[in-house]
C-alpha cells in the first residue's frame, strides 16, 4: 500500500498526543484489529490454533491478553478483538484468516474503532466524569476488560498497566464528540491556574 | 435593657459578631451588598450569618401575603430568608441565605417586594388574606372561565412567586461523576464521622458527604466537648485521618437528595458557589452518583417551631438556629431573648446566650413542671423560668419587639425582646429512607417520625435514628459504620467510642398555641397557616396527602421540612386522631433543590448528545455542505453553489446532474453486518421474507425484514461473498436496531445455528457514486486489474477489489438513485482521501456531490420506500412487496403476517400522485378522499407519506398509501389537508416516475 495514492487521515480533528500534571491522554489510531468470532463447536480448536500461533490462551472472561506482538481482548462469549501495531503493512483479518480458517469468522475492524490512551495518577478521576463503572484497582486491575460506555458513547475498555493507563475503543466517527468531553473532563480535574 | 457589663466583647464594625468563637476566620474580612448596601463579613459565614452579624434579620417578604420574614434557621430547611444571588447571567433566585456561603463581593437581594423590601406595596395582599386562604384559586378565580388565562393567573403570578431567574444563558459549567464505595456516610456530624472512621479503618473504601463546607454538624452547632476538649478539636482529629487513608473520599458543601435502586445515592456538590465565579474549565456544581454496597444514614435531625401568632416575625427564630449562630460563626442574634420550649434540648440555649453575653429574658416551657434539666440550667444562670407557659403572640413588624406569655395561671404579661428562640422539638431527617417507599414509624416517647422499613443495605446513625444526645450519637455512628463494614466482609474491629455528655431528650408536645392572636404560620414559605388547615378539614380535605395539596403545604423549595409534621399534628388534634393514625406524606427526591445544569452536567447544546462524523464530513464542509442531523449522525443534506436561492434550487441541480451525468453521496453510516458460519444463509433466510437461498456469490438483493407481528421492520441490501459470508445493509435509523434483533434470532431463538455476526458499520466509508458517467468515473480510481464494464460488472454484482494503487476495496453495483449507480466502500482511515479522489476524478464528467435531499427526492422519483413508509405500521402488500414475499419458507413475521386484516385488499396500498394543477406543491400529510363526498373520517382513503418537487418531471409528486390504490390508477381524488388549509386535486398513478421500464440501472 506504500504505493497507493490514498493517504490515511486522523478521525480526531483536535486531539493531540497531551501531558499534563497527573494525567496524559493520547489518540492511537496506527493499529490493525479484527474481530473474531468462534464457529460453532470450534472453540477449542480456536484456542489452540491460537495459542500454537502467538502463544497466549484466548481470555474466556473480560480480560486482555498480550501475545507475541499481539493483544487480544475479550469482546463477549466466544467472541475476541485482536489488536497489533501497523508495520510493515500487517493485516490482522489477512494473517488471522489464514490461521484459524474453518474455526472463526474473522472481519477487520482496523478502521472501525480508534483508540484514545489515558494514562496517569488522575486517570480515574477524569474517566469517573464520563464512565459509570467502578475503575478501582480491586475491582479493575490491569488487564481488565469492559464494555461499557464513557460520556453517553459505547466504549470497550481495558487497563494497561497501573500507572494507571487506561485504553478506550470507540467507534470511529464518535472521535470528535469523545475528545471534546475528555479535553473537558480533563481540565476540570487538574488544578486550575490561580 | 443594656447588655451585662461583663459580656464578651464584640467586633466593632459588626454590632452582633463575637470577638472570638467559632469558625469564621477574622484574620480576613470581607465585604458584600445586600439590597445595594455594603456590609462586612468573614470567609466561613453564610449570607444569613453575615447578615445577623451586621444586625439584620429582614430577609425577605412572604409568598402570598408579602408579610416580612426573617432568618429562621442556619441550614437547608430555610423557609423564609430567599435570596436572589449574584447578578447578570449567573443571577440565581430562592437562595437560602442559610445556605449560601459569603464571599467578596458578594451581591445579595430580596425578593417578592416592590419597590423595597422596607415598604411593600404588595403587603396590601395581607389585609385581603380572607380571599386568600387555602385553594382561593380554585374557588374564587373561576368565573368567568375565559378571565383565568388572560387577568388572573398572570396577575396572581407577579403578585406571588419568588424571585427571578437569570435570562441569559448560563455561563457555568457543571459535570456529573460517579462514584463507587463499600460504604457511603450521609452526614459529616458526630454520629458520622464515626461512623467513617469504623468504616475507614477496616479498609473499606468510603465516600463521606457533608452539606456544610466544614464537617461537625450539631457538635459545633452546641459547642460540645468530646473526650473533655471541644468537640471542634475532636472534629478536626477525625477529618485527618480520614483525610490520610486512600480509599476515603470526604464531599463538603454536598447534599444526598436521592435514593435509589441498587444502592444508587445522588449528591449535589456546591463546587464553586462559594466563589465569586468557578475556576477556569472547572465545574460550579458537581452532581454525584454514588454507587454503595452499604450506606449509614447520619443526616441529622430538624428543629420545628411551636405555632402561634404572629409566629412569622422577623427575630422569631429556632433554637437550635441561635446555638449554631453563636457557636459556629460567632453571632449573637439577638440581644434581648425569649426561649420559648417544649423541651429539655431547646432549655439549653439559655446557657449559650448567656455565655455571649445575651439577656434572656424569660425561658417560657410549656410544661408544667421543670424538668431536672431545665431546673440545673434556670438556677445556673439565674434568668426567669416561666412553666406551663406558652407564648401567644409576638408583635412588632418587621423585627419582633415583644412577645405576649399566657402564664401557667392564664394570666398575659407582656415580655420585651428583640429575639424569640422556639424549639418545638425535632424532626429526624428521614427524607431518604422513603424515596424508595419506605414508611415512617411514629415514636411517643421522641413524639417525632423516625424511619421504618429502610431501603436496602442501608443503617442509621445518631438523631436521624432518635439518638439526640451526643453520646448515643458517637456510640451510634460507630456501631452502624462497624456492622456495614462487617456486612461487607471486612474484620471486626474495636471502635472506642469518644467520652461525650448523655443529654436528656425529654419532650413534652406542643403543636400549636390554643387561643392564639395574630396569624399562626405553619409553613412559611408557602404562607399556610393553622387556619388554613382547619378550612382544609373543614371541606374534606383530611386526608395528608390531600392536606398537602389543598394547602400547598411542604411543596415548596424546603420540602415543608419545618411544617409537614406540625401540619398533621394539628389535624391530628382537629380531627381528634392519633398522629399516626393521621400518616405522613413520603418524601421524593430531591432533598434540596438541584441545578438542571448539573442534572445536564457536560451533555448541553451541542453535547445534549453525541455527534457521528462520517468519513467525508470534513470535506463536505470544505465544499460548503449543508448539514442535517439524522439520528445522531451529521449528513450533507445539500451543497449550494454561487447563485442558488435556496435548497429547493441546490437539489434540483444535484437530481439533474446525477440523471444526466454523475453524482458522489457519503452512504457511509447505513447500517452494515458482518454475517458469517455454515448457516449463514439459513440464518439470513429465517430474518428475510424473501428468498436468499438462491443468492449467488458475487451478487446482492433487496431483502425486507419484518418484526414478529409482521409489519415491516427494516430494508437494505444482502451482498454474498462467499459460500459462508454475506454482507448486509440496514438503513441508518435502524442501524442499532436490526442488529440487536439479529443478536437476539442468533442467541436466543436458533442458538442451534452456527453464525457469526458483526458490525462493520464504522470499518467502512461507502460511497454512492450514480448517474450514467459513474462507470467512467470509477475505471479513474479502481484498479486496473478489475474490470468493472456493464458485462463484467452488471447490475446487482458485487465484488472485493483494490483502488488508487492497491487499497483493499468493496464494489457493489446497487441503485437507490434509479441510475447506474455503484457504492464503493474503503476503509475509513481512507474515506476522506477517496472522497477527495473521486472529486478530482469527476471534474471532467461534470460531476456533483450530493446529499440527503437529492438522495430523497430521486427515490421518491423511483417510488422506492423509505422512512415515512417503513412507519412500524405498514405490511409488504401495503407497499407494494407483497410478490417478494416468499410462500416456500418460513421466516420471522410471517404467520402473523398472514393475518385475515394484515392482507385485507381495503388496507391503503402504494401508490404515485401528481397533482392535477401541474403549479401545484403537495405535502405529506394530506388525506384522500374521493371526489364528491364529504371529507370526513368515514371518508379518509389514506394519506400522503412522502412528497417532492422532481426535476425530472417539473413539477411536484408524491407517495401515499390509498384504499385499493393499484386498481385507481388514472383517478383524481382530493389530498386534503386541513392542518395547513391545502386541498388539492392529484391524479394517481405509478409509483415511479422516473426510467419506468428501470433500464437505467443497467447501464
Amino acid at each position: 500500500m506504500a504505493d497507493s495514492t490514498l493517504q490515511p487521515t486522523s478521525a480526531f480533528s483536535h486531539l493531540e498526543p497531551t501531558s499534563l500534571p497527573g494525567i496524559a491522554i493520547e489518540p492511537r489510531e496506527n493499529f490493525t484489529m479484527a474481530s473474531f468470532a468462534a464457529g460453532k463447536g470450534r472453540l477449542e480448536a480456536l484456542a489452540a490454533a491460537i495459542r500454537e500461533a502467538y502463544g497466549v490462551e484466548l481470555p474466556r472472561r473480560p480480560q486482555r491478553v498480550v501475545g507475541n506482538g499481539i493483544v487480544f481482548v475479550w469482546l463477549g462469549p466466544d467472541q475476541w478483538l485482536a489488536i497489533a501495531e501497523r508495520t510493515n503493512n500487517r493485516d490482522l483479518e489477512v494473517e488471522l484468516k489464514q490461521r484459524v480458517a474453518g474455526l472463526a469468522s474473522v472481519v477487520d475492524q482496523s478502521d472501525g474503532r480508534v483508540i484514545v490512551r489515558v494514562s496517569g495518577p488522575l486517570a480515574r478521576e477524569v474517566l469517573a466524569k464520563g464512565v459509570p463503572i467502578d475503575l478501582h484497582a480491586d475491582t479493575f486491575g490491569v488487564n481488565a476488560v469492559a464494555i461499557t460506555h464513557a460520556s453517553h458513547i459505547g466504549v470497550i475498555m481495558w487497563q494497561v498497566d497501573a500507572a494507571p493507563t487506561f485504553e478506550l475503543a470507540m467507534f470511529r466517527s464518535y472521535a470528535d464528540s469523545f475528545a471534546h468531553w475528555l479535553l473537558e473532563a480533563v481540565a476540570s480535574t487538574v488544578p486550575a491556574a490561580a | 435593657m443594656a447588655r451585662p457589663a461583663n459580656s464578651p466583647s464584640r467586633d466593632p464594625l459588626q454590632p452582633q459578631r463575637l470577638s472570638n468563637g467559632g469558625l469564621v476566620d477574622r484574620s480576613r474580612t470581607i465585604e458584600f451588598t445586600f439590597d445595594g448596601r455594603t456590609y462586612k463579613g468573614h470567609p466561613g459565614d453564610t449570607v444569613a450569618s453575615a447578615l445577623l452579624a451586621n444586625g439584620i434579620v429582614l430577609a425577605g417578604r412572604s409568598f402570598k401575603y408579602h408579610r416580612p420574614r426573617g432568618i429562621i434557621s442556619a441550614g437547608s430547611e430555610e423557609p423564609n430568608a430567599l435570596l436572589e444571588l449574584r447578578t447578570g447571567a449567573r443571577r440565581e433566585p430562592n437562595t437560602k441565605a442559610t445556605v449560601a456561603e459569603l464571599f467578596d463581593g458578594l451581591e445579595a437581594t430580596s425578593q417578592n417586594r416592590w419597590p423595597s423590601l422596607d415598604f411593600d406595596v404588595m403587603s396590601v395582599n395581607s389585609l385581603l388574606s380572607p380571599i386568600f386562604v387555602a385553594g382561593f384559586y380554585y374557588k374564587t378565580f373561576m368565573w368567568p372561565a375565559k378571565f383565568w388565562e388572560k387577568l388572573y393567573e398572570p396577575a396572581i403570578r407577579r403578585a406571588a412567586g419568588l424571585g427571578r431567574a437569570a435570562d441569559v444563558a448560563d455561563p457555568d459549567l457543571y459535570e456529573k461523576v460517579t462514584a463507587h464505595t463499600d460504604v457511603l456516610v450521609i452526614g459529616g456530624g458526630p454520629a458520622g464521622l464515626m461512623a467513617a472512621l469504623a468504616a475507614a479503618r477496616s479498609g473499606k473504601r468510603v465516600v463521606i458527604v457533608d452539606e456544610q463546607a466544614a464537617l461537625g454538624g450539631r457538635a459545633i452547632d452546641d459547642a460540645a466537648t468530646i473526650d473533655g476538649r471541644p468537640a471542634r478539636d475532636w472534629v478536626r482529629a477525625a477529618e485527618e485521618e480520614l483525610a490520610a487513608r486512600p480509599d476515603v473520599t470526604i464531599l463538603r458543601r454536598t447534599a444526598v437528595f436521592g435514593t435509589y435502586d441498587g444502592g444508587t445515592y445522588a449528591a449535589i456538590e456546591r463546587v464553586a458557589d462559594h466563589l465569586p465565579q468557578p475556576k477556569d474549565h472547572h465545574p460550579r456544581q458537581r452532581l454525584w452518583r454514588i454507587v454503595a454496597k452499604r450506606a449509614v444514614l447520619a443526616s441529622g435531625a430538624t428543629e420545628r417551631p411551636i405555632v402561634f401568632g404572629d409566629n412569622d416575625r422577623p427575630g422569631v427564630m429556632l433554637a437550635g438556629a441561635v446555638r449554631s449562630y453563636i457557636n459556629r460563626y460567632g453571632v449573637v442574634p439577638g440581644d434581648n431573648v425569649v426561649v420559648f420550649t417544649n423541651n429539655d434540648y431547646g432549655a439549653t440555649t439559655v446557657t449559650d446566650l448567656i455565655r455571649s453575653g445575651a439577656n434572656v429574658v424569660a425561658l417560657v416551657d410549656s410544661r408544667p413542671k421543670p424538668s431536672e434539666t431545665v431546673s440545673r440550667i434556670a438556677s445556673a444562670t439565674g434568668i426567669k423560668l416561666l412553666n406551663g407557659a406558652v407564648v401567644t403572640r409576638a408583635f412588632g413588624k418587621k423585627r419582633v419587639s415583644g412577645v405576649t406569655v399566657r402564664t401557667q395561671t392564664g394570666a398575659e404579661v407582656k415580655l420585651l425582646c428583640d429575639l424569640v428562640a422556639v424549639s418545638g422539638g425535632w424532626n429526624p431527617n428521614i427524607q431518604l429512607t422513603t424515596h424508595l417507599g419506605g414508611k415512617p414509624a411514629w415514636n411517643d416517647r421522641l413524639q417525632c417520625f423516625l424511619p421504618g422499613a429502610l431501603p436496602p443495605s442501608m443503617s442509621l446513625g445518631g438523631s436521624v435514628a432518635g439518638d439526640f444526645s451526643l453520646h448515643k450519637a458517637l456510640s451510634g455512628g460507630a456501631a452502624a459504620g462497624a456492622s456495614a463494614v462487617a456486612l461487607e466482609g471486612a474484620k471486626p474491629i474495636t471502635i472506642v467510642v469518644p467520652q461525650a455528655a448523655d443529654e436528656s431528650d425529654a419532650i413534652t408536645p406542643l403543636w400549636r398555641v390554643e387561643d392564639h392572636a395574630g396569624k399562626a404560620f405553619v409553613d412559611f414559605q408557602n404562607d399556610v397557616s393553622d387556619k388554613d388547615i382547619e378550612l382544609a378539614e373543614r371541606e374534606g380535605f383530611r386526608a395528608v396527602e390531600h392536606l398537602k395539596r389543598y394547602t400547598t403545604l411542604g411543596m415548596a423549595t424546603d420540602q415543608g421540612r419545618t411544617a409537614n409534621v406540625n401540619a398533621l399534628a394539628i389535624m391530628a388534634e382537629i380531627t381528634s386522631r392519633t398522629i399516626p393514625q393521621t400518616g405522613i406524606t413520603i418524601a421524593r427526591p430531591p432533598y434540596v433543590p438541584v441545578a438542571l445544569g448539573a442534572l445536564a452536567g457536560h451533555h448541553r447544546g451541542k453535547s445534549f448528545k453525541p455527534t457521528r462524523l462520517p468519513p467525508s464530513y470534513k470535506w463536505a464542509k470544505e465544499q460548503g455542505g449543508v448539514c442535517v442531523e439524522t439520528g445522531l449522525w451529521l449528513r450533507p443534506s445539500y451543497f449550494p453553489r454561487k447563485g442558488e436561492k435556496d435548497w429547493l434550487d441546490t437539489a434540483k441541480r444535484e437530481v439533474n446532474t446525477v440523471r444526466s451525468a454523475v453524482g458522489i453521496c457519503d452512504v457511509s453510516t447505513l447500517g452494515k453486518v458482518d454475517v458469517q458460519g455454515t448457516d449463514a444463509g439459513i440464518f439470513l433466510d429465517r430474518i428475510y421474507m424473501n428468498n436468499l437461498k438462491s443468492l449467488p456469490i458475487g451478487k446482492a438483493r433487496y431483502g425486507g425484514m419484518l418484526r414478529e407481528d409482521g409489519v415491516l421492520f427494516d430494508d437494505g441490501t444482502i451482498a454474498r461473498f462467499g459460500d459462508h459470508h454475506y454482507f448486509i445493509t440496514t438503513t441508518t435509523a435502524n442501524a442499532v436496531r436490526a442488529l440487536q434483533h439479529m443478536e437476539y434470532c442468533s442467541q436466543w431463538l436458533w442458538p442451534e445455528l452456527d453464525v457469526q455476526i458483526i458490525s462493520a458499520t464504522e470499518q467502512w466509508a461507502q460511497y454512492a457514486v450514480a448517474g450514467p458517467k459513474s462507470r467512467e468515473l470509477l475505471q479513474k480510481i479502481v484498479d486496473p486489474a478489475f474490470d468493472i464494464s456493464d458485462a463484467g460488472f452488471p447490475y446487482l454484482q458485487v465484488g472485493e477489489i483494490t483502488v488508487c494503487g492497491g487499497i483493499k476495496a468493496r464494489l457493489f453495483r446497487l441503485s437507490f438513485s434509479g441510475e447506474r449507480a455503484y457504492e464503493i466502500g474503503v476503509p475509513a482511515r481512507y474515506g476522506d482521501a477517496l472522497m477527495r479522489k473521486l472529486w478530482e476524478a469527476g471534474r471532467e464528467f461534470g460531476a456533483c456531490a450530493y446529499g440527503t435531499e437529492a438522495l430523497g427526492v430521486m427515490r421518491i422519483e423511483k417510488g422506492h420506500i423509505s422512512g415515512p413508509e417503513l412507519n412500524g405500521n405498514t405490511t409488504p402488500h401495503d407497499v407494494g412487496l407483497g410478490g417478494m414475499v416468499s410462500k416456500t419458507k418460513d421466516f420471522i413475521g410471517r404467520v402473523l403476517g398472514a393475518r385475515p386484516g394484515m392482507l385485507d385488499p381495503n388496507r391503503p396500498s402504494l401508490v404515485g400522485f401528481r397533482p392535477v394543477d401541474r403549479s401545484a406543491r403537495l405535502r405529506s400529510g394530506a388525506h384522500f378522499i374521493a371526489q364528491g363526498v364529504e371529507a370526513t373520517a368515514e371518508n379518509d382513503d389514506g394519506y400522503m407519506t412522502s412528497v417532492a418537487y422532481s426535476p425530472s418531471n417539473g413539477h411536484w409528486i408524491g407517495l401515499g398509501f390509498l384504499k385499493h390504490g393499484p386498481s385507481r390508477i388514472g383517478e383524481i381524488v382530493r389530498a386534503y389537508d386541513p392542518v395547513r388549509g391545502g386541498d388539492t386535486l392529484v391524479e394517481v398513478v405509478k409509483p415511479v416516475f422516473v426510467d419506468q421500464e428501470g433500464v437505467r440501472v443497467r447501464g
